[in-house]
């Protein structure tokens, strides 16, 4: 009957629709051009990172017009295919990229990730695998080969490198009758007296995690977790530890720092405050520099060291490491491309851009091509790395927790740091 | 509405008529706290940042720029990734519409062994966060060969749209008269004729509403993209938009100059289908 | 309610008597479940492949310490992520906050709504004008509305501005994002604002299906506004009153991405709800047994809650019809 003459004639309309589709959007399944490779065919490895972030095209434009090239000119057999991922997505897509087995050869990937995915065997150790692996880790600031350590091995070597160093409005500070950026605790403190009948904050910050108060903390004499990273208790909530964090609660108890630092979205951002003169000092990496030159073309900055404390003027180790993937299919030709990536031609051509080098050979060229990194050289000689291990997002997570409920008051700082190191101690001993 | 003889009853003209301004107020005013942000964000994409956030606001941008729409069109291939996302909303919204409709009607029409169950199945979709899906899916995606291919975006949206799609259809089919299908099963229509020129026809104001609501989940869909598409021009808005969000500052004027001009499509589509939605469901069927 | 084709004789079928009509009553069914069966099999095999059988190997994530490398063991510990989760402070502060989100989204979308839908009903001119500029917030995406209430409700946005600046409501700025209740009340507006057109759309739909025969001859009879509301309007429109709270619980349930860009959980884990403490734990922390529990949770919540409203509204509609 009708019924049975009509039922072929929806199938095809159905398998029209779905081919119609699949048309459209014109791609049957296109093959991944990194997983055949013979020697006849250049090899291409894929090469993942977040060198484009926030639309700043300068570090992209290096590395696909000049750096890549170059690499590609002497080594033909090889072409690197680089993808630009969003900086707050990177870490989600290499999960699902790790859970089904679609991994590029090479990250970019923060310095705090590398623990953990080396523990999960997602990237591969580097020593005994690169040939002059050791040569060129002795060339890096140590600092940042430490972040690439797990179990005595290294899964990793430095890309670049960053530290904050203290950033200041030089009009918000002489409007308060104050010539210069404060230089030790103490100047801070008699600084955020002047400033406030101005309304100006003396120091703005956007968030209490180990990168924005490991510098107070470590410069008044305290420390985060023993040399052997196993223990927190006795060292995050020492008498000196607990000293740095003070002296920011104070500050912010009496209106000197907005509410940003505990994680007011709603606040102005510092990269905005600082230029507007609502703020006088921040702390903050090279990359500014480039930001302000776009939207504040009228700001000059004044660069200085981290204020000094009982225990010095001690930044934190920012930057990026280089990592190869154990599913790469390639690794003697990511291997090359690793060891390309420790060269002038790499290290210095970045550093134009605004990431710094991570080669200590490198830092008098640096230093001449690059004259705005003269601070950040200075600070990275005594700065120091987060604890390097895998659960490092949860122990950010914890201080960050403890540290707010000390700030609304609701927890002395000894409390909240006490606190903080007994769940970092779980934390510890869960990776190890 | 009845027609009264107004010259007759004044005193109830005058009723409506003061009842229709309020109608009014009530309505500009919810209108204008609708489209105020809107407003806002479109005056923003004018501004350099330097203006941005400033107190009291700038309503109308002062100096006014088109750099942020320059920059936002120029950067990568911001043309390809609107025609990506146009190709993946469309093709997504053909298949799931057709494939919903078809399961929406064999639900509403039809009695048949385990009908319950696999209603309460779909319902299931609904609640499930996508989120979760994400890792086993992937490896699903992978299994097929449909990583990194737009094809693998579309295939899983029509999946991740079938539950709405089906339950918002099956309401509407169930509210159509089952006389007239009745009646052209008397004339001899079997299911396949009866679904495609009575149910669908009859429906248009459910299918504008789940077409809309499935080119726009497409339209904005950003997690699977991401986890998916690794080639740069295979990318579709959502992503190119986040790129342009930065780890150390927001460039607001930017970032919304990029949502204005992928908003705009969406509005279209739903200028031109917002129509349907009013005509006449079971009014216009029956007494038609 | 729920008019089933198959059941209804044709009324041309033949009076037959006997095992011969059995056979053919039988045959006619078979027949009929087969032809729901073909238009239900493409849509639905799609949807078993691709949603729940990924749901499937969720809830098994959620039994181990889930290892999510390719080919990696993970450990099998049964239902340890389950009790982790009730022993979890932060667990409960995020179901509280995704309670109170539904609790502050809810109710509004679905009163403003079907007031905006009942104000548009009736042909006025401008009615297609209105229509368009309250769904406008529905076609935007979530990311870019989220971005512009987080700009909005800023220190120094608009809202403050106008509550201080203009209309002296308030004696100095509100810090909006930067505590609990009045960050849940900022995500609450933007939920409310961007959903109340979606259930206008659907009320508007559901509105035209109310007999003008009834409501006149209520008129005629002397029935209030409110009566007539209440007698005619709203039992006709039920149904779509049922789907639109059903949809709209089970989407505050699922509010995520309004959290993420407005606060991202904080000040410290305080506007957490369930799916950003379940991202968190999951691509943050890596923690994927614990964030898959999380979410089978979240899910069967969700469940239990949507059967529940369906059974209450089924009974009240009887009554009422």
């Amino acid at each position: 009957m009708a019924r049975c003459l009509t039922r072929p004639r929806a199938t095809k309309l159905l398998g029209v629709a779905v081919i119609a589709a699949i048309a459209l959007t014109g791609c049957s399944s296109s093959k991944k051009s990194s997983s055949a490779g013979t020697t006849a065919k250049p090899v291409t490895l894929t090469f993942w990172g977040t060198y484009g972030n926030g639309g700043n095209k300068a570090q992209t434009d290096a590395l696909s017009q000049s750096i890549i090239p170059a690499f590609e000119k002497a080594n033909p057999t090889i072409k690197i295919n680089y993808v630009d991922i969003p900086y707050d997505s990177l870490l989600q897509k290499l999960t699902t990229s790790a859970a089904g087995g679609q991994l590029p050869d090479l990250v970019r990937s923060d310095i705090g990730w590398v623990p953990k995915f080396a523990a999960l065997k997602v990237f591969a150790q580097l020593d005994g695998t690169l040939s002059n692996f050791d040569t060129l880790s002795a060339d890096n600031y140590p600092g940042s080969l430490a972040t690439n350590k797990y179990n005595s091995h290294y899964y990793g070597l430095p890309l670049d490198t960053n530290t904050r160093v203290l950033i200041s409005n030089s009009t918000a500070l002489s409007s308060a009758g104050i010539a210069a950026p404060p230089a030790t605790f103490d100047e801070l403190k008699t600084d955020a007296a002047k400033l406030a009948a101005k309304k100006v904050s003396v120091f703005a910050d956007s968030g209490l995690q180990g990168w924005n108060v490991y510098p107070w903390i470590w410069s008044a004499g305290g420390e985060v977790t023993s040399p052997d990273l196993s223990k927190a208790t006795g060292y995050l909530n020492s008498p000196s530890s607990v000293a740095g964090v003070q002296m920011l609660v104070d500050l912010y108890k009496s209106g000197a720092i907005p509410n940003l630092i505990i994680g007011n979205k709603g606040a102005i951002q510092t990269s905005d405050g600082l230029p507007k003169a609502k703020y006088a000092n921040i702390l903050d990496g090279p990359w500014m520099q480039a930001i302000w030159q776009g939207q504040y073309p009228k700001f000059a900055p004044v660069y200085s060291q981290v204020p000094a404390g009982p225990g010095g003027s001690i930044s934190v180790v920012g930057g990026e490491d280089i990592n190869m993937t154990t599913a790469s299919k390639h690794q003697a030709a990511a291997l090359k491309f690793i060891q390309f990536t420790q060269t002038a031609d790499y290290q210095i051509a970045m550093a134009k851009t605004g990431q710094m080098s991570v080669v200590k050979s490198l830092d008098s060229q640096e230093a001449a091509t690059v004259p705005a990194f003269a601070p950040y050289i200075k600070q990275l000689q005594t700065a120091r790395p987060r604890p390097s291990v895998p659960e490092a997002p949860a122990i950010d997570t914890a201080l960050q927790n403890e540290l707010t409920k000390a700030f609304q008051g609701s927890e002395s700082v000894q409390d909240a740091l006490t606190k903080a190191a007994a769940t970092i101690d779980g934390l510890l001993t869960k990776a190890s | 509405m009845t027609a009264i003889p107004a010259l007759l009853r004044p005193s109830r003209r005058n009723r409506r008529l003061w009842r229709n301004s309020s109608r009014y107020i009530v309505l500009t005013v919810g209108a204008v706290i609708m489209v105020l942000p809107f407003i806002y964000m479109l005056s923003t994409s004018f501004k350099s940042q330097t203006y941005v956030l400033t107190i009291p606001p700038q309503f109308i941008p002062h100096p006014a720029t088109i750099g942020n729409y320059r920059d936002a069109w120029t950067t990568d291939s911001f043309a390809r990734y609107f025609l990506n996302s146009v190709l993946v909303a469309l093709a997504t919204t053909v298949l799931s519409l057709l494939l919903s409709s078809m399961m929406a009607y064999a639900f509403a029409r039809f009695r048949f062994p385990g009908r319950e169950i696999l209603f309460k199945l779909l319902l299931l979709g609904l609640m499930v966060p996508a989120m979760m899906l994400i890792i086993p899916q992937f490896i699903l995606a992978k299994y097929l060969g449909l990583i990194d291919s737009m094809a693998g975006l579309v295939v899983f949206y029509v999946g991740a749209s079938l539950s709405l799609n089906t339950f918002l259809l099956r309401g509407f089919f169930q509210a159509i008269p089952v006389e007239l299908e009745q009646a052209m099963q008397v004339d001899g229509a079997g299911s396949i004729t009866r679904y495609w020129r009575l149910i669908l026809p009859l429906a248009k104001p459910a299918l504008a509403t789940a077409t809309i609501f499935t080119f726009l989940g497409s339209w904005d869909e950003f997690a699977w993209a991401l986890t998916i598409i690794n080639t740069p021009s295979k990318r579709t808005l959502p992503l190119a938009i986040a790129l342009f969000q930065g780890q150390n500052s927001t460039l607001w004027g930017l970032v919304f100059a990029a949502s204005i001009i992928a908003v705009v499509p969406v509005i279209v589509v739903f200028l031109l289908f917002q129509r349907y939605f009013v005509q006449g469901l079971t009014a216009g069927a029956v007494k038609g | 309610m729920t008019a089933v084709l198959d059941t209804t004789e044709p009324r041309t079928s033949p009076a037959a008597s006997g095992p011969s009509r059995v056979r053919r009553q039988v045959s006619r069914r078979t027949r009929a479940s087969l032809t729901a069966y073909l238009f239900l099999a493409p849509g639905f095999l799609l949807f078993l492949a691709l949603i729940i059988y990924p749901m499937i190997k969720a809830f098994q994530m959620s039994l181990y310490d889930w290892n999510v490398v390719a080919g990696a063991t993970s450990k099998f510990t049964g239902f340890a992520n389950y009790r982790t989760a009730f022993h979890d402070p932060v667990f409960w502060h995020a179901t509280v906050n995704s309670g109170i989100y539904m609790v502050f989204t809810v109710p509004p979308q679905i009163v403003l709504g079907l007031l905006v839908a009942t104000l548009l009903n009736n042909k006025a001119p401008a009615r297609a004008l209105y229509r368009v500029l309250f769904y406008l917030p529905v076609v935007t995406s979530w990311v870019v509305v989220s971005l512009l209430f987080q700009y909005l409700f800023a220190d120094s946005g608009l809202v403050n501005w106008m509550l201080h600046d203009v209309t002296h409501l308030t004696g100095h700025n509100i810090s909006w994002l930067s505590s609990r209740w009045t960050a849940m009340t900022a995500i609450s507006a933007l939920g409310v604002w961007k959903g109340i057109g979606w259930s206008m759309m659907i009320f508007l739909a559901a509105l035209q299906g109310v007999s003008k025969e009834l409501l006149e001859s209520a008129e005629v009879d002397g029935a209030g506004r409110w009566q007539r509301f209440r007698a005619v309007t709203l039992p006709a429109i039920w149904p779509a009153a049922v789907f639109v709270t059903v949809m709209l619980v089970i989407g505050g349930f699922n509010v995520f991405i309004s959290v993420v860009l407005m606060t991202n959980g904080g000040p410290a884990d305080s506007t957490q709800v369930l799916l950003t403490y379940m991202y968190q734990q999951a691509f943050t922390n890596l923690n994927f047994g614990y964030g898959a529990s999380i979410a089978v949770l979240l899910t069967l919540g969700v469940f239990i809650l949507s059967v529940i409203q369906l059974r209450v509204f089924r009974t009240d509609s009887e009554e009422l019809a």
